[in-house]
């Protein structure tokens, strides 16, 4: 069968999601086709990564510093242009600033007739697919020959790039050899790596040999020697750049830099950042035109080697212009942001990607680089789970980046859909299905009620949902209350602890805020219940951010007043503690009221862990009160993935491996369910596509011992295992309070 | 870091790069004999950027199969190159060499085998010690180079597979 029957449909089809139909194409072809090599390949690099920026005793420092170069980079731009200019003229290069795709790619055009050249060769250039040079330079007649194997593979299969690094990331060796076999008419073998790297090799070798000019991207540029950083493990920059006498680069303006002084500090960076190495074969520093003599061994008599810089605006000065899309800019395309991402791990960038900028980086710059909001839907696959946040070596805040472009795709389509407004409003929802929780359960359990729900509010029918509890958490903290009169503090001096009543542990898991306030009482900790308010998260998740600003505005007020009276709050719902110690620092207008809910709100386990590591006889005591039974509960933790962006991620299974119990864990990035994420009919087969992944992991696990206890601390993370496994799944605090 | 456990740090992690390294005495009749045991048969490539004293490279320059100036139908066909290196990194196993007048970068990105000679005092701590006028006379921030960390590779078709444009043997000689 050819790979077009096969596929059923190409990826270029599909690849601009102006449409909300090319999207939905997209995600059902690329789970069919792709994503088991995707899904291989990219947790590859994401394991790599962890490995390569665990051994940078300097990560967060380096982190910082490559931050503030690009910020304060962007910040002077044109002076920094300016400054570029002068330094490469004055060894002999032209710059040409271009504002439009179009005129980058006719001087390029016209540098390539003017040398009457016949075949360029060509190194790996996102920004080159960004102008669409390829088509303009073969239009004219010259043949362009992508040298990076990725690409060569793509101008065979006619795809566009599934990742920035590694564009054909998506092909297993089976799905290349196919293709090759298919395409090339040779008695050479096309079967192993090797045999196809060798058969590409010999291709381009040949082409390397013949070729008049070599382009190439830029990973940055300094302005102040204009040198140009070129990072690869191939070697096809290296032949690119040293044997045609003409080399011309195409950079976004947004790669310079002041100094090649500051390329130590992005190099290490980049290399773990990207494909989890301490450095890539080859980091080329070049200062072109360079000093290398011209070797003519395409047979010209070429007597000077020139150098040509395009400059790229394309839309990043507006971009600059905008306080939100700016941020996109500090981007240095390291791809760590794909790899961790459980969606795109799923999906790759044929989905989660539109012409050529992919992952959750790529909302923002297709956006800001094709000027059309529109083409930027794809951005609506950033679940928001935040695993992307402490992998980016510029800090950039991607989740927030695509909340903005839904939330102006939404408004310029008239604002929120239905869809939107169900998900984005579950406070109101649940107020008044709680008030009679039996009849709303059994209406959401009928049939046509869930074909109206899927019709109208997008929510997939095949998703339980989970079901309101017959009485609120306010409600039966009363009731405890009036049994149980409140404890008096052991330390006079020890903060309160405030157990904030989130609408989701009020309404539907109810059985975990009594957890946490029995296991914290019991331990002789007193807890009280705080006011049950909307938090602004599940208006965030679906891009609403002006119903996310007000709602936190509203509740940070009431916290602050809190925490000022002596009270430390533990937040039982992972995405809502995410909300408080990562999103208000944007949401809210007062940084120090935002520092203030960061430093003071708390995980259960995370507060537990802490206590104990602070006090030792913490855990004996517990040691003490625990009833484990005959046999010792063995656990399998799946962490939330906003847990693990706070740094609190690893708490639940450091308390428990103290109290000497046996804990497995996940090393899934996410559920794949993320809230609202996976109930929503257009993206349930990404998210039962993830949470495959996780179950596989647990299932591992189970058939080693079959009375596995399953935690989780995110009610969605719960829903997902429970829908996949039809087992229970606990939070920590339930399983200690059982223990206790 | 003594110089000694940055010579020792530069040879495990160099090795960890799947290059071949090992120390040779700082003498011309030693390293003669290194590099041709090293390269073996057919024409070798040699270009020195002077960043290792020229002289120790006397003795092997005068071997007939030494070529300094190939021409275009060699250049082509050549499978083995030697040059020098300004620059090891401890952390990381890397070797810089130069692209300018010499062809030092032709010699180690057309051929096969690359085989490298780095002087072991020109070992620096971590990649970013490359770009400080203080280390090595600040060669890192007056001339284009290459830092080269293993052997050329590539995993775009499927498993890592080494030698794709670039050399899939690199040889490292460390003197010392």
């Amino acid at each position: 069968m050819s790979e077009r029957l096969l596929n059923d449909i190409h990826p270029r089809e599909v690849a601009n999601k102006s449409m909300k139909e090319s999207l939905r194409k997209a995600i059902g072809m690329a789970l069919r086709i792709e994503s088991d090599a995707l899904r291989l390949n990219t947790q590859t690099f994401n394991t790599n990564r962890y490995t390569a920026v665990g051994k940078l005793d300097d990560y967060e420092d380096l982190k910082d510093r490559a931050r503030e170069i690009k910020e304060s980079s962007i910040q002077k731009l044109p002076e920094l242009i300016e400054r570029l200019t002068r330094s490469v003229e004055a060894r002999g290069g032209k710059v040409f600033l271009a504002r439009t795709k179009e005129e980058a790619t006719s001087y390029v055009r016209n540098v390539c007739r003017s040398f009457d050249a016949k075949l360029v060769v060509k190194a790996k250039s996102i920004t080159s697919e960004e102008i669409g040079l390829n088509h303009v330079l073969q239009d004219a007649g010259i043949e362009v020959a992508e040298t990076d194997l990725a690409e060569f593979i793509l101008q065979v299969s006619k795809e566009q790039p599934s990742h920035i690094v590694a564009p054909a990331i998506h092909r297993s060796r089976e799905r290349i050899s196919k293709l090759f076999k298919e395409h090339f008419e040779t008695a050479k073998p096309l079967d192993t790596g090797e045999q196809l790297t060798e058969f590409a090799r010999d291709i381009l070798r040949e082409k390397f040999l013949a070729a008049e000019i070599g382009i190439t991207g830029a990973n940055l540029v300094s302005a102040d020697e204009g040198t140009i950083l070129l990072v690869e493990s191939e070697g096809n920059i290296r032949l690119t750049t040293q044997l045609p006498a003409v080399h011309i680069a195409i950079a976004g303006i947004e790669k310079i830099i002041p100094s090649r002084k500051d390329f130590g500090t992005f190099i290490e960076l980049l290399a773990a950042s990207g494909t989890g190495q301490p450095l890539s074969s080859y980091t080329n520093i070049l200062e072109p035109p360079l000093d290398l003599p011209v070797l003519n061994l395409n047979g010209r008599k070429d007597t000077r080697r020139e150098f040509h810089l395009v400059l790229l605006d394309n839309g990043r000065m507006k971009m600059r212009e905008d306080p939100d899309l700016k941020e996109a800019l500090y981007c240095v395309r390291c791809s760590a942001c794909m790899n961790v991402c459980a969606t795109f791990q799923a999906v790759g960038g044929h989905a989660f990607g539109g012409e050529c900028y992919t992952g959750g980086i790529g909302g923002a710059w297709t956006v800001g680089t094709s000027g059309s909001l529109a083409e930027g839907r794809f951005a609506e696959l950033c679940t928001g789970c935040t695993r992307c946040v402490p992998n980016c070596p510029v800090r950039i805040d991607i989740p927030r980046l695509n909340s903005v472009i839904k939330n102006r795709l939404m408004k310029s389509e008239g604002g929120p859909s239905l869809e939107k407004r169900f998900f984005g409003n579950f406070s109101s929802m649940a107020k008044v299905a709680s008030l009679a929780p039996a009849l709303s359960n059994w209406i959401n359990s009928l049939s046509p009620s869930r074909a109206l729900l899927e019709k109208f509010a997008g929510v997939d029918r095949r998703r339980s949902v989970p079901p309101f509890a017959k009485v609120t958490l306010a409600r039966e903290y009363d009731k405890y209350r009036k049994k149980n009169a409140p404890l008096a503090a052991t330390d006079p001096n020890a903060r309160k602890l405030v157990l904030f009543a989130d609408v989701f542990t009020n309404y539907q898991n109810v059985q975990v805020g009594m957890a946490t306030i029995r296991v914290f009482e019991k331990l002789g900790f007193p807890v009280t219940l705080s006011n049950v308010m909307e938090d602004g998260r599940s208006a965030l998740s679906q891009g609403l951010l002006e119903s996310a600003r007000r709602s936190a505005a509203r509740l940070a007020v009431y916290l602050k007043r809190l925490i000022d009276g002596g009270a430390d709050i533990l937040v039982a719902e992972p995405s809502v503690l995410g909300m408080f110690r990562l999103d208000y620092a944007k949401l809210l207008d007062s940084p120090d009221v935002s520092s203030v809910l960061r430093a003071h709100t708390f995980d259960p386990l995370e507060w537990l862990n802490s206590s104990a590591e602070r006090n030792p006889q913490f855990i004996r005591r517990l040691e003490q009160k625990i009833k484990t039974g005959a046999t010792q509960p063995e656990i399998f933790y799946h962490a939330h993935c906003q847990l693990k962006t706070i740094g609190a991620g690893d708490a639940a299974t450091r308390f428990f491996r103290k109290l000497g119990l046996s804990v497995k864990t996940s090393d899934v990035e996410c559920c794949g369910m993320a809230g609202s994420f996976g109930y929503k009919k257009e993206f349930y087969d990404i998210s039962k596509n993830i949470g495959r992944d996780l179950a596989r992991q647990i299932e591992k696990s189970i058939r080693s011992n079959a009375s596995l206890r399953i935690l989780a601390s995110g009610t969605s993370c719960r829903e997902q295992i429970h829908d996949e496994l039809s087992r229970r799944v606990e939070h920590p605090v339930e399983f200690i309070d059982e223990m206790l | 870091m003594s110089e000694t456990d940055l010579i020792g740090q530069f040879l495990a992690n160099a090795a960890g790069t799947t290059a071949a390294v090992e120390t040779v005495k700082r003498d011309p009749e030693a390293l003669n004999e290194a590099l041709l045991r090293i390269a073996g048969d057919g024409p070798i490539f040699f270009a020195c950027a002077e960043d290792v004293d020229p002289r120790l490279f006397y003795r092997f320059g005068q071997n007939q199969r030494v070529l300094t100036e190939p021409s275009v139908d060699e250049m082509k066909t050549i499978r083995t190159g030697v040059t020098d290196a300004f620059c090891g990194i401890a952390s990381t196993g890397s070797i810089c060499v130069s692209i300018g007048r010499e062809l030092t970068g032709p010699a180690s990105s057309l051929t096969r085998k690359h085989i490298a000679v780095l002087n072991a005092k020109a070992i620096v701590p971590r990649p970013r010690d490359v770009f400080s006028e203080e280390i090595l006379e600040g060669k890192g921030l007056h001339r284009s180079f290459s830092i080269i960390t293993g052997p050329s590779a590539t995993a775009d078709m499927g498993p890592l597979v080494r030698g794709v444009h670039g050399p899939g043997k690199l040889h490292i000689i460390v003197l010392v």
